[in-house]
């Protein structure tokens, strides 16, 4: 084993290290807050991941894009509902968390079995490395113009969606009398149909 | 590759519909922003204007010899023409539906129509998408709009939960949906092209691993969540309940056709060296679907939970088409969803418009409507009568088809189990339809007694009336004169190649392999 | 020598974590961090399949680009709504939210 493999073996194996358990901790601690920024940690773990794996382009995007868009907007999001409230503790949780757990231990033995067993084809032609970025972008005008061409519309809606979602609206005579039929469905809730019966 | 070579490549001729659209989305978008609350004055009818000519360019692609547009990422074949037509005309039905519902509720309707036509959007690329990430993009088009849509009621609360109720589930079933199109992906060997990936998986001889079955097995997930199989319809009855309803009468028409026409792509397409799988999965699905949506759909109060719980029946009749696999088969389930479309939308509209006027939709507030009104309790019968398949309206038709279809293929417990489930799912129909017309005067409830006078007049009212009239027109004629539908949907199944090849395709890799299934596949052969 | 196996392994494991979380959280913030984590397995799987098996045509970082598009809209959509309901119902407490149920 030369220099160079065994720096990748090393550096794989901390960035696995560091991605599972930050993953771990996103799921399994208490303060919300701890798992965001612990999110933050699987992502920048990812990244590097990503430069093991010959693709510096997508590295910078996964930073860019994940850590500074995604993980500061859930960040936000945490924020706009903090309200410092214990969940009202559900009888018999730890069953349920523990047969979930089972079950997922038994999911990951059954894919693991199956990325052993499977015959992958490997190719013997050197990575394109550096010429990802060139490479990248012939994709996204030829055989891949549609999708391109699509994200932009879905981003335009998710945009629009978003924003008409999260707004808050202050309605023409909401002051004055508080009119409880906007913006609802107009159906009444099915309590208040059976209470009048 | 220079500009000219590449655009003639491209085939950008085979998105013309989508084009149309897409148009249509930014001039609303972009007159709502100018003219403000006026513009609903004429959005929504341009909206339906813009579908409609959409719909004209589907007709005109009609066998397209060169159906592959851009570098294989999209199949305009005539399957996907018929599907993307459903989606289109489902959308604009739905816009005639919302109109007054969202005046009525003080949202915004010029939002409203973007991301409906978002969703349509998404729904018809869908349809065509011919290569995963263009599958994985549109998916997510239509998903996502979908969720929106199911929260635009935001101050209310069933909205907000059905919204977010729709979008984990959604999500999640997208993300474990696209963990088995990343293993596709890598079984066969770098490959994206849905058309490739079988040659792909032959010569890496990946055909007989475990992982072809992983990955089915998580796309199947995915699938079964946009067309709302049980067990992957948890969602459907809160979605169902919370969502404004034009919403829901899309969902439950434009969505999971566009999820029926994935369904037939991705597993006809890239999964027949595991077809006995898949069929397995998907007659278990499909029995499931329609023993337990029709019986659950006995026991709801709420109109809008017995449609959604009778939708995942319905679902599992359309599946029975897709799983025998026939030219006859593919052919029933593609009339079917054209029929379902009128009859299902056109119970929407009454639903809607009962909804409009007296702001419930109990089954039992619906006792003695006949006596105040009675287009509605004639719309509403009809289409409800239709949904159960009773003759002669176009939803026995329907179900004949698929029945025989699937009796012709020796799916005997299929439809057996239809037949017996579609007797059941006559019985709600019916109840419904019998507390609307049978009922004495005194026995009318508080809904209907104080019932306003019917008025059309109110802004939106008449696009309502238009669908309603429409759908009821559609649902009882298409009946009779269902012969033009007939050959529609044997057209697009004879006209699709992907389709001719794999009708005989259970016979050809069994050759390969042994000389007794051999025997069978050529007598399933003479019998076709 | 790096081997394929590695990442796809790596990228099970998070994918499992992910479906834990998914399944037991009752925070509905904590839902939308464990569906990033599925996503983002997913792309691990797609990255170590273009670096091994698609070296020249890397069709996996096209598309791992696109999964980090739409999750980011995913995201937004999912937080605009988690902030719509937080408004209604003061609470984000996915035990919470049985208005609608059978």
């Amino acid at each position: 084993m030369n220099l160079a493999d065994g720096v990748q073996i090393v550096s794989f194996v901390v960035l696995a290290a560091m991605m599972l358990g930050g993953a771990l901790g996103v799921v399994l601690l208490d303060n919300i807050v701890y798992s965001a920024f612990l999110l933050g940690f699987v992502f920048i773990s990812m990244s590097g991941m990503y430069i093991l794996l010959n693709a510096a382009f997508v590295a910078a995007a996964q930073v860019l894009i994940y850590v500074g868009a995604v993980n500061v907007l859930i960040l936000f999001g945490i924020m706009l509902v903090n309200k410092r409230q214990d969940f009202a503790p559900v009888p018999k949780a730890w069953l349920g968390k523990a047969a979930t757990g089972l079950v997922c231990v038994g999911l990951f033995v059954l894919l693991g079995a199956m990325v052993l067993a499977t015959p992958w084809s490997l190719s013997t032609l050197t990575p394109i490395g550096d010429g990802a970025l060139v490479a990248i972008g012939k994709h996204f005008f030829t055989d891949f113009l549609l999708p391109f061409e699509l994200a932009s519309v879905l981003l335009l809606m998710a945009m629009i969606g978003a924003i008409v979602l999260a707004r808050r609206d202050f309605l023409p005579g909401e002051l004055a009398e508080p009119d409880e039929t906007v913006l609802t469905l107009p159906e009444r809730p099915r309590e208040l149909v059976s209470s009048k019966k | 590759m220079d500009f000219a070579n590449l655009a003639a490549q491209l085939n950008a001729g085979t998105i013309l519909p989508e084009g149309i659209v897409i148009i249509t989305l930014l001039t609303v978008l972009l007159g709502d922003l100018i003219a403000g609350r006026a513009a609903s004055r004429w959005t929504p009818y341009f909206a339906i204007g813009g579908l409609l000519s959409a719909i004209v360019a589907l007709y005109f692609q009609w066998n397209n010899p060169t159906p592959n547009g851009f570098l294989g990422g999209f199949n305009a074949d005539d399957l996907s023409i018929v599907f993307r037509g459903i989606v289109a005309l489902s959308a604009s039905v739905t816009l005639l539906l919302s109109v007054r519902y969202v005046e009525q509720s003080g949202t915004p309707l010029g939002e409203f129509i973007v991301i409906l036509l978002t969703a349509t959007l998404g729904g018809m690329f869908l349809s065509g998408a011919d290569e995963l990430v263009m599958v994985f993009v549109s998916l997510e088009t239509l998903s996502i709009a979908s969720y929106l849509l199911t929260g635009y009621m935001k101050r209310d609360p069933r909205s907000n939960e059905a919204a977010l109720k729709y979008l984990l589930i959604g999500a999640a079933s997208s993300a474990i949906f696209l963990y088995g199109v990343s293993l596709l992906y890598g079984l066969s060997g770098g490959e994206t092209r849905l058309s490739q990936i079988t040659t792909n998986l032959l010569a890496n001889n990946a055909n007989e691993s475990i992982g072809v079955v992983i990955a089915l097995v998580f796309v199947i997930a995915g699938i079964a969540f946009k067309i709302a199989a049980v067990p992957f319809h948890q969602w459907t009855p809160d979605v169902y309940e919370g969502s404004p309803t034009p919403v829901v009468a899309f969902l439950s028409v434009g969505s999971k056709a566009a999820g029926f026409a994935l369904a037939i792509r991705l597993l006809v397409n890239a999964f027949p060296m595991v077809s006995e799988q898949w069929h397995f999965v998907m007659t278990a699905l499909a029995l499931l679907s329609m023993v337990l949506g029709n019986v659950v759909a006995l026991a709801q109060g709420s109109m809008k939970r017995m449609l959604a719980y009778s939708s995942i029946g319905q679902a599992g009749f359309v599946m029975i088409g897709l799983i025998i696999g026939t030219d006859a088969g593919y052919a029933s389930m593609v009339f079917y969803l054209m029929v379902y479309l009128f009859m299902n939308l056109g119970g929407f509209a009454c639903v809607i418009l009962f909804t409009l006027r007296t702001g419930t939709d109990e089954i039992t507030e619906y006792s003695g409507l006949y006596q105040k009104d009675p287009l509605l309790t004639l719309c509403l019968s009809i289409c409800l009568l239709s949904l159960g398949g009773i003759p002669p309206l176009a939803g026995f038709f329907g179900k004949i088809y698929l029945f025989w279809a699937g009796w012709q293929a020796g799916a005997y417990w299929l439809v057996l189990i239809g037949l017996l489930t579609s007797v059941v799912s006559i019985y709600y129909y019916i109840r419904v339809v019998k507390m609307m017309v049978v009922k004495e005067p005194e026995e009318m409830s508080e809904a209907v007694k104080n019932y306003p006078a019917i008025s059309w007049t109110a802004f939106g009212m008449r696009p309502l009336q238009v669908g309603l009239i429409v759908c009821l027109v559609a649902t009882s004629l298409a009946g009779i004169l269902s012969n033009p539908l007939f050959n529609l949907a044997n057209n697009s199944v004879t006209g699709t190649p992907l389709l001719q090849s794999s009708v005989i395709q259970p016979a050809r890799p069994v050759m390969l392999q042994s000389s007794k299934t051999l025997d069978e596949a050529s007598v399933l052969e003479a019998h076709l | 020598m790096m081997q394929l196996q590695y990442f796809l392994i790596v990228a099970a494991a998070l994918f499992c974590i992910g479906i834990y979380g998914l399944v037991t959280s009752r925070n509905a913030i904590r839902v939308l961090m464990s569906i990033e984590l599925l996503l983002n397995s997913v792309n691990l799987n797609l990255m170590a399949f273009s670096n091994f098996l698609d070296p020249q045509g890397i069709r996996g970082q096209v598309f791992t680009v696109f999964v980090i598009t739409i999750a980011a809209a995913e995201a937004a959509v999912g937080l605009a709504i988690v902030l719509s309901i937080y408004r209604n119902r003061d609470t984000v407490d996915m035990e919470q939210f049985n208005l609608l149920k059978w």
